[in-house]
């Protein structure tokens, strides 16, 4: 009976840890797709046509504001993954509210960010550097939309049917996406943002 | 007893703790605002701030990577620590083969401006007994001065083989481009000279003829240069 119990449970892990596998491949493959990004920006960030350059676009406040949100985001989730280990629902759903409203508020400044840049008639087609500068970081932007929507269809599951061995596995999955936007973000603060003050 | 319940050792594999979560915001919240600190209070600049701030990021990427990710405390073996590692690989290829390829890319083109540049910067002054139009050894040094926006002198008479280093002393950025407004060709290689405040830049008279150039921001600051053969 125990060894049967025994066997059950390493397939069960067994698939769980296939399935990780496969999830991890896949934000890899995604990183591999923002180095990319991030290589073009590297080459097109100084042909600005004449135009505003990233020193007189940019407000590092706000690009530091928004990278604590996400960070607080990132941390809120990991919360809520430990309450999702003990299997405490009310607490994984309270933690993801968390991770939720703070990623809605990093994608509002951003959104800000962008809408403010093109009202100023600062558009993506205006120069090479503002092209590659909005598709990085709207990349980036278009991620975090998918998370939030992931985010608010998987609390509706947890809400609706508990918290079971593979809904665990699907938090872990949304987590790890999170953590990885986190990543990812701190790249763009840096070479971005950072970067155009040097 | 313990081999009955092999489930029991496992939460201690499992990852994260809420102290790993606790350590990991708090560095990785640390290593956001020490390099926002660096750049906003100019202690180091240059090539330095750049290389400690892309530092901070790699670090701030381990500490997330270790104490959100996981990565490594999962099931042996570690394929996702393989596929990690070779994907950073890969990034490094694609990002710094094209940062490389990029600054170089005047090297390998063949108009004429760039292979006379190439000319000059590697000292090839005669390939097989024809002059390729690079100078074997600069002579006499002029200098053009631009402050409170005027050009002193206004023509410059040089030349072939002399150099002329355009100065600015005005209190901003001036971009000094060659030709007639609003036509802009190039010399020596060079389409703008952007010009920092207190700063120069040389040019090498490689080309003889009488050339203008002017203020890419406001024509009127204009001047030329005459190089005789």
């Amino acid at each position: 009976m125990a060894d049967t119990m025994t066997t059950e449970m390493t397939h069960e892990e067994a698939a769980n840890n296939r399935a990780m596998f496969g999830f991890w491949v896949y934000l890899m493959t995604d990183l591999l797709m923002f180095g990319v990004l991030f290589a073009v920006f590297a080459v097109l960030h100084n042909n600005t046509a004449g135009g505003s350059s990233g020193r007189e676009l940019f407000k590092l406040k706000l690009a530091l504001i928004e990278t604590f949100l996400l960070l607080t985001s990132s941390f809120a989730c990991g919360l809520a993954m430990i309450a999702a280990r003990q299997g405490n629902k009310n607490q994984v759903l309270a933690w993801f509210t968390v991770t939720f409203v703070l990623g809605v508020a990093f994608l509002s400044l951003e959104l800000t960010e962008f809408g403010q840049l093109i009202h100023d008639g600062n558009t993506p087609s205006s120069s090479a550097f503002l092209s590659s500068f909005f598709t990085l970081v709207g990349a980036h932007g278009l991620h975090i939309t998918l998370g939030l929507l992931w985010m608010v269809i998987v609390m509706a599951y947890v809400l609706a049917r508990g918290l079971s061995s593979s809904m665990v596995r699907k938090l872990t999955m949304l987590s790890l996406y999170w953590h990885f936007l986190d990543i990812v973000w701190i790249f763009i603060f840096t070479i971005v943002y950072l970067r155009a003050f040097i | 007893m313990s081999q009955e319940h092999p489930e029991d050792s496992r939460p201690k594999r499992e990852p994260g703790t809420l102290e790993s979560y606790i350590i990991g915001f708090c560095l990785s919240l640390l290593l956001t605002a020490l390099p926002y600190r660096l750049v906003v209070t100019k202690a180091v600049t240059g090539n330095t701030l750049l290389a400690t701030i892309l530092g901070f990021a790699a670090l701030q990427m381990l500490v997330q990577i270790f104490f959100f990710l996981h990565l490594g405390r999962g099931p042996k073996p570690l394929y996702n620590v393989v596929f990690f590692g070779s994907t950073v690989g890969l990034i490094a290829v694609v990002v710094g083969g094209s940062i490389f390829i990029m600054n170089h890319l005047h090297y390998n083109m063949t108009p004429t401006e760039a292979s006379n540049q190439l000319a000059q910067d590697e000292g090839i002054y005669q390939v097989e007994g024809t002059n390729t139009g690079a100078c074997q050894k600069l002579n006499a040094k002029h200098q053009v001065t631009i402050s409170s926006g005027k050009i002193s002198p206004i023509d410059t008479k040089a030349q072939l083989c002399d150099t002329l280093t355009f100065m600015n002393e005005d209190s901003a950025a001036h971009d000094i481009a060659f030709g007639t407004y609003p036509n802009q060709d190039t010399y020596d290689g060079q389409t703008k000279l952007m010009l920092r405040k207190g700063g120069g830049m040389t040019i090498t008279l490689d080309r003889s003829g009488t050339y203008q150039f002017y203020e890419h921001d406001n024509p009127k600051i204009a001047g030329s240069f005459t190089v005789s053969p």
